[in-house]
């Protein structure tokens, strides 16, 4: 454990070194994210502030699901971004390197570039997620704490997804397309998940858990989920991640090492 | 050490047909044997080129026993382990060099890369430095390791790569064609370096190479595939004996050939002067010298086998 920690390290300090090395696309990447993020964060405060309600949820409620989503997305982001740059190594065969190093291939092609530039913008996304959080009227510390226990849920499910493109990456070296996919699907969520009609709501919540990743958390805060939801939510996280470990297992079978 | 018998390697390639639609929703398959039911054990302490020409198998084969690839079917034990199964202990002691593959971080010194590795082989600080100069050494890379590995020639990123791979000084070394696109003199150093590396750690290496001279150079024992069989298992010195007919005698003449100069027919002759290139069967080279005395007047004769290479190509048009 701690040899992978280790590893972990040297690797994410390696890749801030790598994105160092480009300080000018690094200052348009963190502007731009920064940018956007406060352009939809002051388009969902006027609209709601405007109608009072969004699906019944309040301002502060629709602003804490708005944030609660940025900061999953900016951490699995920050976790994730070699998933991004997974592709070039299946085309040119560079892959074969990584599943010849005596570690778990995740340690290096999953988590293996922690994104500085994500690590910059996260920090002002807790700030204003915590400022908000403490806004809530009765806060109650039991949903506190569960709030924190769904957002690790939410983690695991980001890795199961994660894990599902590098599968299908392996399989059929499409990265790009599911990684736009994922996630302009989780964008959908950055709003709380009611007002979207069935059978689309439940398709969002089981079918592809991201409602569980993205709105199960918030609703947990606000006291919302029922102890079926609850149960339900864990059994899926469960099965989604044995399915994205199964698909994972059948794609290193089927890999072709291509590029020689 | 390695021991591989009846081993198979199946790909699946999609068939293309004139008909685009049917290629989109009922794509068909076609099974292709990249290997066939090859066999073969390698020793400890063996250094083996393994040869064949382009798509005939050899790095398929390198790939599935250092555990990238999954056979079809068939045994595969590398030291006692099943390589797919990617054991850490196993993976520990194997090291694959691949010659047109970049294993080191891109944009950064190489010696970055060389302290990931000291992290992931768990190679401790004194071995670490003391394997590192000793490579460096060899290789004559002090003053590359500081450099990004993006601004480094091929040659000089082939001795860096080399170096990151064998830190953790491997038992089993798999090298695919690490001469591959270097001149001259980049692909001396590497092959002396590979013989001297063999020769100090006893390790066992598996090379493969389209340039003959390297193997000609390093490996006592050949395997020679084509089509995803075996054709040949056995000493380099064995294959010359049974495939290698002929000889070369080179002559350089005094004088040019005189217009009546009519050699027989077995003599196959180059001829620009001063240089006359005879190509003989063995057993007729001393009819050839005699006639030669008698006919031309000369400096200098040389008698050289005839080239690897050209043993390898008769044998692969056999097969």
């Amino acid at each position: 454990m701690i040899r992978n920690l280790k590893i972990f390290w040297l690797l994410s300090t390696l890749s801030a070194k790598t994105a160092f090395q480009h300080r000018v696309g690094m200052i348009s990447f963190i502007s731009g994210k920064i940018v956007r993020f406060a352009f939809y964060f002051f388009f969902i405060y006027f609209l709601v502030s405007k109608t009072r309600f969004l699906a019944g949820y309040s301002l502060l409620q629709t602003l804490i699901f708005f944030l609660s989503f940025n900061f999953i997305d900016a951490l699995t982001q920050l976790l994730f971004r070699e998933v991004y740059r997974f592709r070039p190594l299946i085309i040119s065969g560079e892959f074969d390197g990584v599943l010849l190093k005596p570690y778990h291939p995740f340690i290096r092609i999953l988590i293996g570039g922690i994104d500085i530039m994500d690590t910059i913008t996260i920090i002002p996304y807790i700030f204003v997620l915590v400022y908000y959080i403490f806004q809530i009227p009765h806060l109650n510390s039991a949903n506190l704490l569960l709030y924190g226990g769904f957002l690790l849920n939410g983690l695991v499910i980001a890795t199961g997804f994660h894990i599902i493109i590098l599968a299908v990456g392996i399989l059929t070296t499409e990265i790009d397309n599911i990684i736009m996919i994922y996630r302009d699907f989780t964008k959908m969520l950055s709003l709380p998940v009611d007002i979207y009609k069935e059978p689309l709501r439940s398709f969002l919540l089981f079918v592809i858990p991201i409602g569980i990743m993205m709105a199960v958390p918030v609703k947990v805060l606000f006291g919302l989920l029922t102890f079926n939801m609850f149960i339900i939510s864990v059994i899926v996280t469960f099965l989604f991640m044995f399915f994205s470990l199964f698909l994972w297992n059948k794609a290193l079978k089927k890999y072709q090492s291509w590029g020689s | 050490m390695i021991t591989v018998k009846d081993l198979t390697k199946m790909y699946r390639v999609p068939l293309k047909t004139k008909n685009l639609l049917k290629d989109i929703f009922f794509r068909t398959y076609k099974e292709k044997k990249a290997l066939n039911k090859i066999s073969f054990q390698i020793g400890s302490n063996e250094l083996v080129g393994f040869i064949g020409p382009n798509g005939a198998g050899k790095t398929t084969t390198l790939k599935i026993l250092s555990g990238i690839l999954y056979p079809s079917s068939g045994i595969v034990e590398v030291m006692k382990f099943t390589p797919f199964d990617k054991k850490q202990e196993f993976l520990k002691q194997i090291a694959f060099v691949m010659g047109h593959k970049n294993q080191l971080f891109w944009e950064l010194p190489a010696i970055d890369s060389f302290k990931l590795n000291k992290e992931i082989y768990e190679i401790n600080d004194e071995d670490f430095r003391n394997t590192l100069n000793e490579l460096v050494e060899l290789l004559d890379a002090r003053n590359l390791v500081d450099q990004p590995v993006k601004t480094l020639s091929l040659g000089q990123r082939m001795r860096v790569e080399l170096i990151a791979a064998l830190l953790h000084r491997p038992k089993i070394l798999f090298l695919d064609e690490p001469t591959i696109g270097l001149d001259l003199f980049a692909q001396a150093a590497i092959i002396r370096f590979i013989k001297e590396y063999q020769e100090r750690y006893e390790s066992t290496i598996i090379l493969t190479s389209h340039y003959m001279q390297d193997v000609e150079r390093l490996a006592k024992r050949l395997i020679m595939i084509n089509h995803g069989t075996i054709i040949y298992d056995g000493l380099l010195k064995d294959l010359l004996e049974t495939y290698s007919q002929q000889k070369l005698i080179n002559i350089t003449l005094l004088k040019p050939l005189s217009k009546d100069f009519a050699p027989p027919e077995k003599m196959q002759i180059s001829y620009r002067f001063p240089q006359l290139q005879i190509t003989s069967r063995k057993e007729d080279i001393a009819g050839v010298l005699s006639y030669m005395l008698k006919k031309v007047e000369f400096i200098d004769v040389t008698i050289e086998d005839e080239p690897l290479e050209e043993v390898i190509k008769k044998i692969f048009s056999r097969h």
